[in-house]
This record gives structure tokens, C-alpha cells and sequence, in this order.
């Protein structure tokens, strides 16, 4: 809950005073961090014992993970684009 | 950004594997907390610059909300028929398809929330949902219609995938795929911070 607390501050501060200018500078600031929290990522993976059995049978589940959700996507999309954009499909 | 994210998570396997001693590894892991709020405060701030966004919802009303909508339903749905699948429980099937292509902060909330392991498969399963949209988004719009070409990207449409959609269909369906990408990213942390704890 915090997490989502401090994100709608964030963007009320975006929305609001959060100058123009600076825009380049914060998405420079949420490369330095998400690579910083990816990092992290990996040493608490690596620093497993049995990481090289794991990541083997994590790429099987990953790969299920995302290809059903992509077709999950595409079917409802489609179904309601049809009804929605009736007129509009070319 | 790919590469870059693919090197930090390698690095990091290998100073995890070899190089950093136990204390450091878990001194990491409690800092990370506070970066991932951070990270999270110019998140929000990166979407709340996004001023356009909110004015072409007064243009195309609730119609503009149903590419989201859809893309969201339909990856749920899909992740969590991945349980007839895999040996995974339900919450996280749909947790990690909540990512809807944002591998890196699903990498980042998932390991925070369920460890390392399902923060992985949260990484590597939104990085190739980002991938395999590549590839299809051309094929989608031709087979399907341009609204569907959006569905694959998910929240990848404001940013990464957005000029493969651009080419495959339209400028109107440009700025659809943009306003969709800004929902769907805004969606990400609620939706996994929702369906993580459920069905436990």
C-alpha cells in the first residue's frame, strides 16, 4: 500500500509543479534506480544455492507466462474493439 | 534499456554467485526497499507529467478506456490459465502476468514481495512479452484490426513498441497506443500489489 501511496504522490506532484525542464533528469534518475534494483535482483538470485537448476525451469515458466496473457490480450482486444470501433475498422 | 537491464541482472548473478560475501547480499536486499519508493516517486511523476493523456480522455470519452480494459482482462485471464500448466500457484501465475510487459519494475516488485525466484520469473516474462510484441504487432494489425495491434504491448505502447505500432497502423491508433501505455504502466503496481495476496 505504501508503495501505491508514494507513486499517487508522485504523480499529483507530476500533474501539478513538477517542471518541464526536468523531465529529462527524472527519467535519467528511474534508469539509475531500476538498474540499481535489478541488480539487486540478481545478487539475491545468484547468491542461491541451486541457482543454476532454477533458472533452467524458470525460462519454461516465464515463456508460459507470457505467451498465454498475449493471447489472452489479443481475443478480449479484438472481441471488444469490434463492438466498440465498429464504424472505425478499416 | 534492454541491454542494460539484462547486464545489471548478469552482474549482479555473478557478484551474488562469486563475488560478494553473505552480509553484503543482505544488506542490499534491505536498501532495495528503499530505492524501489524512489523509484516509485518519479514514476508517478513521469505519469502525472503526462497532460495530453487527460485531455484526450475528454475527447473519445469512455471509448479510449477499452484497449486498457481489454489488454488487462485478457492477460489475467491468460495468466492464470497458465496454472493448468505450470506447478505455480494461482496468485503468482497472475501476479507475474499483471506486469503486462514492464519487466523491469514486475522484476523489481515481485522479488520485494514473493523473493528472487518469482521476481525473476516476473523480469524474464515481461522482458519477452516486450520481445514477441516485436515481432507480432505487424502481423496482429494485418490478421486482426490496428486497435488489436496495441494488445500484445500492453504497457510497453507509450515507449518501447511504440514505433512498430506507429508502422503498422495509424496516427489515430498512435495516440491510442500512448494513452493505453500511460494506463497500463500506472495499472502495473496496483494490479500485482492486488492479485499477489489473493488466493493464498
Amino acid at each position: 500500500m505504501a508503495i501505491i501511496i508514494v507513486m499517487s504522490i508522485g504523480f499529483l506532484i507530476g500533474y501539478f509543479i513538477f517542471p518541464k525542464k526536468w523531465k529529462g533528469k527524472n527519467d535519467r534518475i528511474q534508469i539509475l534506480l531500476t538498474t540499481l534494483l535489478i541488480f539487486s535482483m540478481g545478487v539475491s538470485l545468484g547468491s542461491r544455492e541451486n541457482f543454476l537448476k532454477d533458472i533452467i525451469g524458470m525460462g519454461w515458466e516465464s515463456l508460459v507466462l507470457c505467451v498465454l496473457p498475449i493471447i489472452g490480450s489479443i481475443i478480449v482486444v479484438y472481441g471488444l474493439s469490434i463492438v466498440a470501433f465498429k464504424n472505425k475498422k478499416h | 534499456m534492454v541491454v542494460l537491464a539484462i547486464i545489471a541482472l548478469f552482474l549482479g548473478i555473478i557478484c551474488g554467485n562469486l563475488v560478494f560475501p553473505e552480509q553484503i547480499t543482505n544488506y542490499l536486499s534491505g536498501v532495495s526497499d528503499y530505492i524501489l519508493y524512489l523509484l516509485m516517486f518519479c514514476v508517478g511523476i513521469s505519469v502525472g507529467m503526462n497532460k495530453m493523456v487527460f485531455q484526450k480522455i475528454k475527447e473519445y470519452h469512455f471509448k479510449i478506456f477499452i484497449i486498457p480494459i481489454g489488454i488487462i482482462i485478457g492477460s489475467i485471464i491468460g495468466g492464470a490459465c497458465s496454472v493448468l500448466i505450470l506447478d505455480i500457484p494461482l496468485n503468482e501465475c497472475i501476479a507475474v502476468a499483471s506486469g503486462l510487459g514492464w519487466y523491469s519494475l514486475t522484476g523489481i516488485l515481485l522479488s520485494n514481495l514473493g523473493g528472487a525466484t518469482l521476481g525473476t520469473i516476473g523480469f524474464l516474462s515481461n522482458l519477452m512479452r516486450e520481445i514477441i510484441s516485436f515481432m507480432i504487432i505487424p502481423y496482429i494489425a494485418k490478421r486482426f484490426n490496428k486497435f488489436t495491434a496495441i494488445a500484445p504491448a500492453a504497457a510497453t505502447s507509450e515507449d518501447t513498441t511504440l514505433y512498430i505500432i506507429m508502422k503498422s497502423t495509424s496516427e489515430e491508433v498512435v495516440i491510442m497506443a500512448i494513452f493505453n501505455g500511460v494506463i497500463c504502466s500506472a495499472m502495473v503496481p496496483i494490479l500485482i500489489k492486488i492479485f499477489y495476496p489473493m488466493f493464498l
